[in-house]
Protein backbone atom coordinates (compact mmCIF):
# COMPACT_ATOMS: atom_id res chain seq x y z
CA UNK A 1 0.00 0.00 0.00
CA UNK A 2 1.23 3.29 -1.41
CA UNK A 3 0.15 6.87 0.20
CA UNK A 4 0.86 9.73 -1.36
CA UNK A 5 -0.21 13.00 -0.10
CA UNK A 6 -0.67 16.90 -1.83
CA UNK A 7 -1.86 19.83 -0.76
CA UNK A 8 -4.35 20.59 -2.75
CA UNK A 9 -5.75 25.08 -2.23
CA UNK A 10 -7.29 24.06 1.12
CA UNK A 11 -7.40 20.74 1.28
CA UNK A 12 -5.00 17.56 1.56
CA UNK A 13 -5.15 15.42 -1.10
CA UNK A 14 -4.57 11.75 0.34
CA UNK A 15 -4.27 9.38 -2.49
CA UNK A 16 -4.51 5.41 -1.35
CA UNK A 17 -3.00 2.80 -3.94
CA UNK A 18 -2.85 -0.70 -3.67
CA UNK A 19 -4.83 -2.94 -0.76
CA UNK A 20 -6.22 -1.57 2.21
CA UNK A 21 -6.75 -5.14 3.89
CA UNK A 22 -5.93 -6.50 7.65
CA UNK A 23 -1.93 -6.29 6.53
CA UNK A 24 -2.32 -3.04 6.06
CA UNK A 25 -4.58 -1.47 8.20
CA UNK A 26 -2.29 -0.56 11.16
CA UNK A 27 0.19 1.26 9.00
CA UNK A 28 -2.46 3.36 7.82
CA UNK A 29 -3.88 4.05 10.31
CA UNK A 30 -1.43 5.64 12.61
CA UNK A 31 -0.46 7.48 8.97
CA UNK A 32 -4.25 8.77 9.38
CA UNK A 33 -3.87 9.78 12.91
CA UNK A 34 -1.12 11.39 12.69
CA UNK A 35 -2.19 13.67 9.81
CA UNK A 36 -5.29 14.39 11.98
CA UNK A 37 -2.71 15.24 14.89
CA UNK A 38 -1.58 17.71 12.54
CA UNK A 39 -4.40 19.82 11.92
CA UNK A 40 -5.53 19.11 8.76
CA UNK A 41 -9.19 19.31 8.98
CA UNK A 42 -10.41 19.84 5.39
CA UNK A 43 -8.86 16.27 3.71
CA UNK A 44 -10.07 14.57 -0.04
CA UNK A 45 -9.53 10.66 -0.01
CA UNK A 46 -8.57 9.87 -3.54
CA UNK A 47 -9.20 6.08 -4.40
CA UNK A 48 -8.40 6.05 -7.71
CA UNK A 49 -5.40 3.46 -7.34
CA UNK A 50 -7.33 2.26 -4.26
CA UNK A 51 -7.79 -1.90 -5.67
CA UNK A 52 -9.17 -3.57 -2.27
CA UNK A 53 -10.44 -2.99 1.20
CA UNK A 54 -11.76 -5.34 3.94
CA UNK A 55 -13.75 -4.29 6.92
CA UNK A 56 -10.25 -3.05 8.83
CA UNK A 57 -9.57 -0.45 5.99
CA UNK A 58 -13.78 0.63 6.42
CA UNK A 59 -13.25 1.13 10.26
CA UNK A 60 -9.85 3.13 9.53
CA UNK A 61 -12.31 5.32 7.02
CA UNK A 62 -15.23 5.56 9.92
CA UNK A 63 -12.36 6.33 12.57
CA UNK A 64 -11.56 9.16 10.38
CA UNK A 65 -14.75 10.32 9.87
CA UNK A 66 -15.66 10.75 13.36
CA UNK A 67 -12.24 12.86 14.22
CA UNK A 68 -13.47 15.11 11.32
CA UNK A 69 -16.27 15.69 12.40
CA UNK A 70 -15.38 16.18 16.25
CA UNK A 71 -13.47 19.25 14.49
CA UNK A 72 -16.21 20.55 12.29
CA UNK A 73 -13.95 19.82 9.60
CA UNK A 74 -14.28 18.26 6.02
CA UNK A 75 -13.65 14.63 4.44
CA UNK A 76 -14.86 13.48 1.13
CA UNK A 77 -13.56 10.87 -0.67
CA UNK A 78 -13.58 10.38 -4.47
CA UNK A 79 -12.90 8.09 -7.69
CA UNK A 80 -14.31 4.72 -5.57
CA UNK A 81 -13.58 1.73 -7.81
CA UNK A 82 -17.34 -0.29 -8.38
CA UNK A 83 -16.11 -2.78 -6.33
CA UNK A 84 -15.42 -0.71 -3.12
CA UNK A 85 -18.06 1.19 -3.93
CA UNK A 86 -20.40 -1.60 -3.41
CA UNK A 87 -18.82 -2.41 -0.33
CA UNK A 88 -19.73 1.13 0.80
CA UNK A 89 -23.36 1.04 -0.30
CA UNK A 90 -23.98 -2.74 1.75
CA UNK A 91 -22.34 -0.89 5.00
CA UNK A 92 -24.27 1.97 4.63
CA UNK A 93 -20.73 4.20 4.51
CA UNK A 94 -22.40 5.71 1.20
CA UNK A 95 -24.94 7.49 3.00
CA UNK A 96 -22.28 8.67 5.98
CA UNK A 97 -19.83 10.09 3.59
CA UNK A 98 -19.62 13.08 1.05
CA UNK A 99 -18.26 10.76 -2.19
CA UNK A 100 -17.74 12.47 -5.50
CA UNK A 101 -17.15 10.91 -8.94
CA UNK A 102 -13.67 12.35 -9.33
CA UNK A 103 -11.11 14.59 -7.88
CA UNK A 104 -12.37 18.16 -9.44
CA UNK A 105 -15.90 17.10 -8.25
CA UNK A 106 -14.28 16.37 -4.72
CA UNK A 107 -12.29 20.21 -4.64
CA UNK A 108 -15.32 21.88 -6.24
CA UNK A 109 -18.53 20.46 -4.70
CA UNK A 110 -20.95 23.14 -6.25
CA UNK A 111 -19.97 23.26 -9.38
CA UNK B 1 -20.00 -28.43 -15.88
CA UNK B 2 -17.17 -31.04 -15.85
CA UNK B 3 -17.19 -33.87 -14.28
CA UNK B 4 -14.17 -34.46 -12.57
CA UNK B 5 -13.15 -33.52 -9.11
CA UNK B 6 -12.36 -30.07 -8.00
CA UNK B 7 -11.34 -30.14 -4.14
CA UNK B 8 -8.28 -28.14 -2.64
CA UNK B 9 -7.55 -28.24 1.08
CA UNK B 10 -4.64 -25.68 2.76
CA UNK B 11 -3.39 -26.04 6.03
CA UNK B 12 -2.50 -22.60 7.27
CA UNK B 13 -1.04 -21.64 10.61
CA UNK B 14 -2.97 -19.09 12.98
CA UNK B 15 -0.85 -16.08 11.60
CA UNK B 16 -2.61 -12.83 9.95
CA UNK B 17 0.49 -13.38 7.46
CA UNK B 18 -1.21 -16.46 5.93
CA UNK B 19 -3.90 -13.68 4.05
CA UNK B 20 -1.36 -13.82 1.52
CA UNK B 21 -1.55 -17.89 0.75
CA UNK B 22 -4.96 -17.37 0.71
CA UNK B 23 -5.52 -14.73 -1.90
CA UNK B 24 -2.64 -16.44 -3.87
CA UNK B 25 -4.33 -19.71 -3.62
CA UNK B 26 -7.54 -18.30 -4.44
CA UNK B 27 -6.64 -16.58 -7.34
CA UNK B 28 -5.19 -20.12 -9.00
CA UNK B 29 -7.91 -22.03 -7.86
CA UNK B 30 -10.45 -18.73 -10.21
CA UNK B 31 -8.39 -19.54 -12.95
CA UNK B 32 -8.08 -23.20 -12.82
CA UNK B 33 -11.51 -23.91 -12.05
CA UNK B 34 -13.24 -21.33 -14.24
CA UNK B 35 -14.78 -19.27 -11.63
CA UNK B 36 -15.68 -15.91 -12.39
CA UNK B 37 -13.20 -13.52 -12.17
CA UNK B 38 -15.34 -11.10 -10.97
CA UNK B 39 -15.75 -12.93 -7.89
CA UNK B 40 -12.32 -13.00 -7.31
CA UNK B 41 -12.84 -9.54 -4.93
CA UNK B 42 -15.94 -10.69 -2.75
CA UNK B 43 -15.05 -14.27 -2.32
CA UNK B 44 -10.94 -12.76 -1.16
CA UNK B 45 -13.53 -10.29 0.98
CA UNK B 46 -14.94 -13.37 2.61
CA UNK B 47 -12.04 -15.22 2.96
CA UNK B 48 -10.18 -12.86 4.46
CA UNK B 49 -12.58 -11.60 7.05
CA UNK B 50 -13.49 -15.37 8.26
CA UNK B 51 -10.12 -15.91 8.30
CA UNK B 52 -9.03 -12.88 10.30
CA UNK B 53 -11.81 -13.57 12.92
CA UNK B 54 -10.75 -17.15 13.54
CA UNK B 55 -7.41 -15.63 14.49
CA UNK B 56 -8.21 -12.57 16.05
CA UNK B 57 -11.07 -14.75 17.87
CA UNK B 58 -10.48 -18.26 18.85
CA UNK B 59 -7.38 -18.89 20.38
CA UNK B 60 -6.18 -17.68 23.50
CA UNK B 61 -2.97 -19.80 24.49
CA UNK B 62 -0.58 -18.15 22.36
CA UNK B 63 0.00 -21.30 20.72
CA UNK B 64 0.35 -22.20 17.11
CA UNK B 65 -2.30 -23.76 15.73
CA UNK B 66 -3.52 -25.32 12.30
CA UNK B 67 -6.43 -23.77 10.11
CA UNK B 68 -8.02 -25.62 7.68
CA UNK B 69 -9.40 -24.35 4.50
CA UNK B 70 -11.20 -26.48 2.43
CA UNK B 71 -12.29 -25.59 -1.55
CA UNK B 72 -14.61 -27.67 -3.36
CA UNK B 73 -17.03 -27.49 -6.19
CA UNK B 74 -20.49 -29.15 -4.96
CA UNK B 75 -23.30 -29.03 -7.23
CA UNK B 76 -22.31 -25.81 -9.06
CA UNK B 77 -21.79 -23.98 -5.68
CA UNK B 78 -18.10 -22.98 -4.60
CA UNK B 79 -18.28 -24.50 -0.68
CA UNK B 80 -14.90 -22.95 1.48
CA UNK B 81 -15.45 -24.91 4.83
CA UNK B 82 -12.92 -23.79 7.38
CA UNK B 83 -11.93 -25.80 10.27
CA UNK B 84 -10.04 -24.66 13.31
CA UNK B 85 -9.51 -26.15 17.04
CA UNK B 86 -10.25 -22.61 18.95
CA UNK B 87 -12.36 -22.03 21.47
CA UNK B 88 -16.00 -22.50 20.57
CA UNK B 89 -17.07 -19.59 18.70
CA UNK B 90 -20.03 -18.65 16.31
CA UNK B 91 -19.54 -15.61 13.96
CA UNK B 92 -23.60 -15.85 12.70
CA UNK B 93 -23.99 -15.06 15.99
CA UNK B 94 -22.40 -11.47 15.64
CA UNK B 95 -25.25 -9.09 15.99
CA UNK B 96 -25.48 -7.38 12.67
CA UNK B 97 -24.27 -3.37 12.66
CA UNK B 98 -27.45 -0.95 11.90
CA UNK B 99 -26.38 0.35 8.40
CA UNK B 100 -28.61 3.50 8.57
CA UNK B 101 -26.80 5.09 11.66
CA UNK B 102 -25.02 8.53 11.30
CA UNK B 103 -21.50 9.00 11.36
CA UNK B 104 -21.59 10.03 14.84
CA UNK B 105 -23.41 7.30 16.64
CA UNK B 106 -21.92 4.35 14.23
CA UNK B 107 -19.62 1.54 16.81
CA UNK B 108 -16.54 1.10 15.21
CA UNK B 109 -16.23 -2.43 13.33
CA UNK B 110 -18.52 -5.41 13.84
CA UNK B 111 -18.71 -5.11 9.82
CA UNK B 112 -16.31 -7.87 9.18
CA UNK B 113 -18.73 -11.11 9.19
CA UNK B 114 -21.60 -8.78 8.12
CA UNK B 115 -19.94 -8.61 4.55
CA UNK B 116 -19.17 -12.31 4.60
CA UNK B 117 -23.36 -12.95 5.23
CA UNK B 118 -23.95 -10.53 2.30
CA UNK B 119 -21.51 -11.86 -0.17
CA UNK B 120 -22.14 -15.67 0.01
CA UNK B 121 -25.49 -17.21 -0.51
CA UNK B 122 -25.24 -19.34 2.54
CA UNK B 123 -23.29 -19.38 5.87
CA UNK B 124 -23.75 -22.05 8.12
CA UNK B 125 -21.55 -22.67 11.68
CA UNK B 126 -21.01 -25.99 12.63
CA UNK B 127 -19.27 -27.09 16.19
CA UNK B 128 -18.03 -30.72 16.33
CA UNK B 129 -15.18 -32.89 17.81
CA UNK B 130 -13.96 -29.89 19.67
CA UNK B 131 -13.55 -27.91 16.28
CA UNK B 132 -15.12 -25.00 15.00
CA UNK B 133 -16.48 -25.14 11.29
CA UNK B 134 -18.08 -22.01 9.28
CA UNK B 135 -19.33 -23.53 5.82
CA UNK B 136 -19.88 -21.11 3.36
CA UNK B 137 -20.92 -21.64 0.35
CA UNK B 138 -21.48 -19.24 -3.13
CA UNK B 139 -23.56 -20.00 -6.09
CA UNK B 140 -21.69 -19.81 -9.38
CA UNK B 141 -23.32 -19.50 -12.52
CA UNK B 142 -20.65 -21.92 -14.47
Amino acid sequence: MNIVTIQNGDFLVIKLQGRLDTAQSSIVEKMFLEILDHGHERIILDCEDLDYISSSGLRIFLIAQKKILGVSGTLRICNLQPNIREIFDISGFSMIFSISHDLVAALNPDL
Amino acid sequence: MEKSVKHQTLILANQLGELETIRASLKKLIVDWGIPSSMEFSLNLVLEEAFTNVVNYAFNNGREHQIELCFEIQEGNLVVTITDDGLAYDPTMIPEPDTELEAGKRPIGGLGFFLVKKFMDEVKYRRSENKNQLILTKKLAL
